[in-house]
């Protein structure tokens, strides 16, 4: 018999708040079913009422811990908007920290996998070495999370020697700590027994669901923005686009721990040809009426970005899809026909970021005709209690 | 002169009082452990090295709001802690400790107590599965039904590895059956497999990882024990940490030759030979994830509990051999 | 393949519907099609052109129509289909069929804008909360919001 069971917008296992109600058989899931909505901020419209430099700060916030992917992505359109070109130091710093965003971004899916497998250990090394690239960006930038480093015509703070010498040093220690992950992930016999075969996504599904990043590179398809559209300076370094063919959980972990061996060759080749020059130049105020689509590949999969201008100092238009978003779609095929206990599992997989997902209008909203406002939390209890109305009638009964 | 005898042994040693403190320092010691295994430091600031943090989170929770959920059975929701807390105290009091030389028999040692203790050992579960079942919410039914799917897999492996060495020891009852393995130790190495066998079989009784499937906090919440708070969560979990007290003093016993000396002897063979025991549980825990509920039973049916048969059958053969 | 030869693939399969082409920069094709044609377009460049990849659907409120980009890239270039639809009349044919993954870019579509999607799978309102008053189309250019004045509850006037 089925019966109905809520994940979300509270539950232990989700970082952010998103509903996944799933109609449950036993221990299978029949059906699952995705509401969003829970942590809408109005950035959309609200980058139309800023100017080019404060929307900055805006796509900065969209998210955490891929913070440099949105504003990377919107100050390369902006820039083409603007014609003007950063100087080549410029682009090398920003493509540096975008690298290390992506290594601390993969330790920490890694420790988060981990912990939602059962395996604190592995969520308390990765998270222990995570801490390392922490401190990098704490050196360059001043700050672990929101590095602040974009500016439109190239980057704002500059590197030195010193903290060349010890990135390089950084790394060394990483590297040697990876291989010890990539051996144990895919070794330790009860964590690849709870990852393999979970979370199937077939070649083709991926491609007709439009999925994204490591979620479709580990079905097999080689889809990288960096190599397909390549960006900055991504024409000059070499790398190469990891893929598993196992299609599930354990394939996706695979193509995550290659990739932090890729993205420590791409550092040491940025840092070892490190141009002179300065770092930045001038921008103009206003952007002549064009409009312009930017893409990047963030550590969680294709960040697009459409950005349009009418010749003000503010945007006509400013379109995000972060790559949550693009995945959604996906998982609801991957939930069918999986077990209860393989939700986090196969959930965090697309390693969800769904801050960057959400960002349409402001939530808050006066009801026509009284005075108080609704802030985030009551509405958000309000939409829980609309929406979960159906799921509490079916604990009325006992469950079997 | 008995009564008195009587009561000390109830109430303080082995009984409540040595159990609360002894399983409060059990918990810190797996804590500290599992978290120095993580490179990490676990309990450091409450007490010298954080030796008082288990008893102070169980003043801690005591002193919280005690909610009962709406429609739930409130007598069985209620009972259910104190109940279990009851049946592990009680399985304490068969384990030969303190009252222990074989001329001079306590009352709680006596032909079959072995197989007493293993029953009471297995009730625990069954509370947990009404303590899921009365509180009448999804994520704890889940849990519940997984508390019982997982008594499918490791009960009978269990039974079986904590009983070869009884076979070979020629009785049921626990003081003898320590005695005849400190005559004979190297006969203890027979028994090498039912160990490993029975220490798995003890962590899935646990539930600790890799078996802690019924309370999985990232997939049901709290699993049977989501809607416990305050002092009924306190009580379970003081019955979790004596429930490892006893389930070591058991493997201790049965495999590690008992506790032998006295009231003071016997005190410190007890304390060193459960550590020993918990320190491999707590090794297991730190190195292994999670595995599924069906991985587990088919896990226990394929692999432990044709084991524990050999074992059986190793023990039949050495019997006959010595005899 | 370059971006050339895409755009002259798209002179001779889609003749005069693909009323405009543009490449403004590298691997970058933006083409306009009428709305009524959206269906063959995006089919031609799925089953023929290999586009299978549907970055996402953009809506732009031009005052008296609204347009729709729909950006597809493949491993060298990107195609950008545009066309508009009037305000007063915001029909828009779901490509649902040829492109699965495109169903929540067409829900998001019609709670930001009120473009209401033909024949969609599953048309239930993606981001906006369930008590959210109808008629309100956040992205829409002539909706603003007003912030009501504070009221602390309990508190001073």
């Amino acid at each position: 018999m089925k019966f109905q069971i809520p994940i979300g917008p509270q539950h232990p296992a989700l970082k952010e708040p998103i509903s996944l109600r799933m109609t449950v058989e036993g221990e299978i899931i029949r059906d699952a079913d995705l509401r969003l909505g829970y942590n809408h901020r109005g950035l959309e419209k609200l980058a139309e009422q800023k100017t080019w430099i404060q929307n900055i700060y805006l796509t900065e916030r969209i998210c955490g811990i891929c913070s440099h992917s949105h504003t990377t992505c919107y100050v390369q359109g902006v820039e083409k908007l603007m014609e003007i070109e950063p100087p080549k130091r410029g682009q090398y710093i920003r493509y540096l920290v975008s690298e290390l965003e992506r290594i601390h971004s993969h330790l920490l899916w890694l420790g988060v996998a981990g912990h939602e497998a059962g395996f604190d250990s592995f969520f308390m090394y990765t998270w222990r070495d995570r801490e390392i690239v922490m401190d990098i960006l704490e050196i360059i930038s001043g700050n672990r999370v929101h590095y602040g480093i974009n500016t439109i015509g190239g980057v704002r703070r500059d590197l030195d020697e010193q903290q060349v010498k010890h990135i390089l040093d950084s790394l060394a220690i990483l590297r040697q700590r990876s291989e010890y992950y990539q051996h144990l992930g895919t070794n330790e016999p009860s964590f690849v027994a709870r990852l393999a075969g979970v979370g199937y996504l077939s070649r083709e599904d991926a491609i007709a669901l439009c999925a994204v990043g490591p979620t479709v590179r580990a079905s097999g398809v080689p889809m990288d923005v960096r190599k397909d559209d390549p960006y900055g300076i991504y024409d000059e370094v070499p790398f190469e686009v990891c893929t598993a063919e196992t299609c599930d959980v354990l394939g996706r972990t695979v193509v995550r721990i290659k990739e932090l061996f890729q993205c420590y060759n791409i550092i040491e080749y940025l840092l070892k040809n490190l141009p002179t020059g300065p770092v930045a130049v001038r921008a103009p105020r206003r952007a002549k009426p064009n409009e312009v689509v930017s893409r990047y590949e963030a550590p969680r999969g294709e960040n697009i970005h459409y950005i349009k201008s009418n010749g003000t100092d503010k945007p006509e238009r400013l379109k995000v899809r972060a790559p949550t978003l693009g995945n959604y779609a996906a998982t609801i095929k991957m939930l069918k026909n999986g077990f209860i206990a393989d939700v986090p599992l196969i959930f965090a997989a697309i390693d969800p970021c769904i801050c960057c997902a959400e960002r349409a209008v402001a939530l808050v909203d006066a009801r026509s005709g009284q005075e108080k406002i609704i802030s985030m939390n009551a509405l958000k209890q309000l939409s829980r209690q609309v929406s979960a109305g159906n799921a509490r009638k079916r604990e009325a009964e006992w469950p079997l | 002169m008995a009564t008195v005898k009587t009561l000390i042994y109830l109430i303080v040693y082995p009984g409540l009082l040595f159990l609360f403190l002894y399983s409060t320092f059990v918990e810190w010691y797996d804590r500290k452990l599992y978290a120095r295994l993580q490179n990490r430091m676990g309990p450091t600031h409450t007490g010298r090295f954080g030796l008082l943090q288990p008893i102070a989170d169980f003043f801690k929770l005591m002193a919280k709001e005690d909610i009962v959920p709406d429609r739930a059975d409130r007598k069985m929701f209620s009972a259910l802690p104190a109940v279990g807390l009851a049946i592990v105290f009680t399985a304490m009091l068969l384990l030969p400790v303190w009252n222990y030389s074989l001329d001079r028999p306590s009352v709680t040692s006596f032909n079959g107590d072995l197989i007493v203790l293993l029953y009471l050992l297995s009730l625990p579960t069954f509370i947990f599965f009404l303590a899921g079942w009365s509180s009448t919410n999804l994520f704890s039914t889940i849990g519940g039904a997984r508390v019982l799917t997982m008594l499918f897999g490791y009960e009978v492996p269990l039974f079986l590895a904590v009983l070869s060495p009884a076979v070979l020891a020629n009785s049921w009852r626990l003081a003898e059956i320590a005695a005849f393995y400190r005559q004979r130790p190297a006969l203890a190495l027979v028994n090498l497999l039912g160990f490993v066998i029975a220490l798995i079989c003890v962590q899935a009784k646990l539930e600790r990882t890799p078996f802690d499937i019924p309370h999985a906090e990232t997939e049901i919440v709290g699993g049977t024990f989501t809607e416990y708070s305050g002092k009924k969560l306190a009580i379970f979990r003081l019955m979790m940490d004596a429930e490892m007290v006893v389930a070591a003093g058991l493997l201790a016993t049965v495999f590690l030759g008992g506790f032998p000396g006295g009231a003071l002897l016997g005190l410190v063979n007890f304390i060193v030979k459960t550590l020993v025991v918990i320190f491999f549980l707590s090794l297991i825990r730190a190195t292994t994830s999670r595995i599924r509920v069906d991985q587990v039973v088919s896990f226990a049916w394929k692999y432990l509990a044709p084991l524990a048969i050999l074992q059986l059958l190793i023990v039949i053969l050495v019997k006959g051999l010595l005899s | 393949m370059n971006d050339q030869i895409v755009i002259d693939k798209a002179k001779a399969s889609l003749g005069d519907k693909a009323l405009e082409i543009t490449n403004p920069a590298p691997r970058r094709i933006f083409i306009r099609v009428k709305v009524d044609d959206l269906l063959a377009a995006v089919g031609w460049l799925r089953n023929e052109m290999g586009f299978t990849h549907l970055a996402t659907i953009s809506g732009v409120d031009l005052g008296q129509a609204f347009e729709l980009i729909y950006h597809f890239a493949n491993n060298f270039t990107c195609v950008n289909l545009r066309t508009e639809i009037p305000r007063d009349n915001p029909l828009l044919p779901s490509i649902c069929e040829i492109i699965p993954g495109a169903i929540l870019y067409e829900r998001e579509l019609q709670d930001m804008f009120g473009i209401v999607v033909q024949n969609i799978p599953d048309g239930r309102p993606l981001v906006l909360p369930d008590d959210w008053p109808a008629g309100n189309y956040p992205l829409r250019k002539d909706w603003k919001y007003e912030r009501p004045p504070e009221v602390i509850p309990g508190g001073k006037k």
